[in-house]
């Protein structure tokens, strides 16, 4: 057990946190969602540094992939990483396009970065089939919640081996927890800021009991979601723990929307305040997978199995 | 980052649990007992894990320890309070009254009582509590005055479990009148026999022997019950509360009551119910981020650095878990669970308490508040 990064966590964290603050941040995310478009330059520059293929990596692994995810999540990345460096190489290798989306079966209606993704993963209950472009269809729909979406149709999907589905749900659930917790530490540490500077009756609003207990509160939660997946991750995204992780981190999603915006005010419903790049993808990012319904249900079949 | 456990602590949690299992029946919950039956109980059973050290295995090996890490307290609390806590009180003896006294004690202290409280012989009560303090403890006014002979203890303690059946109070008491409040502060080590102490149950809904009062009236205390410095006695107190905060896992505990609700709700296709599937799935993810949390603590621990925003972080998430657990049994047992003996009934306890004892959430959000969002802007 240890709870620091060790050697080779730190130099990727390095290295990475370097590439993000250099490409990725909020004005990046703020000028991509005008165009409604999506990060390609970053994802070229993530792989060419060798950062999305850490999940067969002896020194790095899974636990790696979940921290970039969780990284550029809380830089506003607007980009498909979890997908690409997690549920991807969990049931398809090493080889991979740059861009992936994943939809559910039951669920294609908007679909994050399906238009511009190079393969599309099609779960469909424990089975799980991949389509390269041209073997879907994907129309671009309008949303305000923080990521670039499509309706997708007609996928003519090539079935990956038995029980794939089952894989690719649990790793896209770190992938999801990853994001939101991500997403979550930035939104809260930004509303801290915030509050801090910001004076109502001759006094910062942090300073108020009543704000700063439920300010915690959501620190807590970021940090739960941030832990749980976390461990999730290290383990190699066993049922439980993987789920458990998404059910933690779809809480976190639930209470701080309202929360943290609530706690900012006006500004917070601006287009030139931060906030809404992280808390409206962490609305896109609570339903996902049939949101904490879908974790749930998956959490307590692995927790505790019918007998026989 | 690595939440693998080491092949010793791995084989630590293995050896402490065949010996549960086979020492204790199926679905032991030894706060099911009345208080009497479990002190009789918690005893024998001390010293069972005494023979092995391991009732005391983080102490020192000269006071009956086995200087285990860190990691292998978090295991042994674990897996104590996942079998029923068959230590009952002495785990407060174990996670701060005995280190308080390798901390404080002198000689002759430590030879009295370590030896005592390492072979499970004796229960100890916590005397902080006050009706004028609770959360700010520091305003204590029970009073502790020197007569040229012994001290003379005067004050009134209150919601102090255990002491019905406690052996001695560890006792907070002020020693210097005109000092600012954290500084005239002693400890006292205070048979619960001693003359002038009278100690009666407050009648509470939680279940018998849960709170207690104990009235002071004129006890006299020699200077060897003193613990510490005189006046000095607030920076082993705070020291230890950290300790203490984290010193139950109780997530374990209360993940265990959700095991057995949750198989009663698959036995009964409860499962099917989207209402009890989301609580039973709400309530483990709690208990799950609760145990992560515990993590990081120990590991500060462990890597010899104190524990403050991470332990308190950790209390809000394991009151969050009790509670959610809570509402998972109300779920499942629907008006069964008002019966009494039902985990409804048994969880609702732990629920409420997780909040208010050994620092109450309030006191843990103002704690992290102040690290978190910083002094300056938390008015302080």
């Amino acid at each position: 057990m240890d709870m620091d990064l060790n050697e080779t966590q730190s130099v990727i964290h390095d290295a990475c946190s370097k590439l993000l603050a250099r490409r990725a941040g909020p004005a990046r995310a703020r000028e991509l969602r005008k165009t409604d478009d999506f990060d390609r330059l970053l994802m070229i520059e993530m792989d060419e540094a060798g950062f999305l293929d850490l999940f067969y990596e002896p020194d790095a692994g899974p636990l790696a992939g979940a921290l970039i995810t969780e990284w550029a999540a809380s830089a506003a990345a607007l980009a498909p990483i979890g997908a690409r460096v997690l549920v991807a190489p969990s049931v398809m290798g090493d080889r991979l396009p740059l861009v992936i989306a994943i939809a559910d079966r039951t669920n294609l209606a908007a679909v994050r970065f399906a238009a511009e993704a190079d393969l599309l993963i099609l779960v469909d209950g424990d089975e799980a089939s991949v389509a390269g472009r041209g073997a879907f269809e994907a129309t671009s729909v309008r949303t305000k919640f923080g990521f670039p979406m499509a309706r997708v149709e007609n996928v003519q999907g090539t079935p990956l081996l038995a029980s794939a589905g089952a894989t690719v749900k649990r790793w896209w659930r770190v992938s999801l927890a990853a994001e939101i917790a991500g997403a979550a530490r930035s939104a809260v540490d930004l509303t801290i800021r915030y509050l801090q500077d910001r004076v109502q009756f001759d006094r910062p609003i942090a300073s108020y009991q009543a704000i700063q207990h439920r300010l915690v509160e959501c620190h807590v939660l970021a940090d739960a979601a941030q832990w749980s997946m976390r461990e999730a991750a290290f383990h190699g995204a066993p049922a439980e723990l993987a789920a458990g992780a998404a059910v933690t981190a779809c809480e976190a999603a639930h209470r701080l929307f309202y929360e943290l915006h609530q706690l900012s005010g006006a500004i917070g419903f601006t287009s030139e305040y931060d906030l809404h790049l992280f808390t409206m993808r962490l609305q896109a990012l609570r339903i996902e997978m049939n949101g904490v319904r879908g974790h749930a249900r998956a959490l307590v079949e692995a927790r505790w199995p019918a007998a026989g | 980052m690595d939440f693998d456990w080491s092949p010793e602590d791995a084989a630590f949690r293995s050896d402490l649990k065949a010996f549960l299992e086979a020492e204790l029946p199926p679905d032991f919950d030894a706060f099911a007992m009345d208080p009497p039956d479990q002190k009789v109980f918690s005893k024998a059973f001390a010293a069972k894990l005494a023979e092995r050290r391991w009732l005391t295995p983080a102490w020192p090996r000269e006071y009956g320890g086995l200087e285990q890490s860190a990691w292998q307290q978090l295991i042994l609390s674990e897996e104590m309070v996942a079998h029923g806590e068959p230590r009952t009180a002495q785990y407060m003896c174990v996670n701060w009254v005995g280190p308080a006294l390798i901390m404080a004690g002198d000689e002759d202290q430590k030879a009295y009582h370590l030896q005592r409280i390492s072979r499970g012989d004796v229960v100890w009560c916590q005397g902080f509590s006050e009706p004028g303090a609770g959360s700010d403890l520091a305003n204590l006014r029970t009073k502790a005055v020197w007569d040229g002979d012994d001290y003379v203890i005067t004050g009134e303690k209150v919601w102090t479990s255990y002491a019905d059946t406690a052996d001695y109070c560890f006792l907070l008491a002020r020693t210097d009148p005109e000092a600012r409040k954290h500084h005239g502060i002693s400890i006292f080590l205070v048979p619960t026999n001693a003359p002038g102490l009278t100690i009666s149950e407050i009648p509470s809904i939680f279940p018998k022997g849960a709170f207690n009062q104990c009235v002071f009236d004129g006890v006299r205390a020699p200077a060897s019950w003193r613990l510490g410095p005189e006046n000095g006695g607030w920076p082993i107190i705070r020291k230890l509360l950290v300790n203490e905060r984290v010193g139950v896992a109780r997530f374990r505990r209360a993940n265990t009551t959700l095991d057995r609700v949750a198989k009663a709700a698959r036995e009964a296709g409860l499962f099917d119910d989207p209402v009890v599937c989301e609580a039973l799935a709400k309530a483990q993810a709690a208990c799950d981020a609760a145990r992560v949390l515990i993590y990081r603590v120990v590991d500060q621990r462990a890597k010899q650095q104190i524990p403050e925003v991470t332990a308190y972080v950790y209390r809000v998430a394991t009151i969050r878990a009790e509670r959610a657990v809570y509402e998972a049994t109300m779920e499942v047992e629907g008006a069964g669970g008002l019966l009494r003996g039902s985990h409804s009934a048994t969880q609702g306890f732990h629920a409420l308490s997780a909040g208010t004892a050994t620092g109450t959430l309030e006191m843990q959000l103002n704690l992290i508040a102040r690290e978190v969002i910083g002094a300056a802007a938390a008015g302080r």
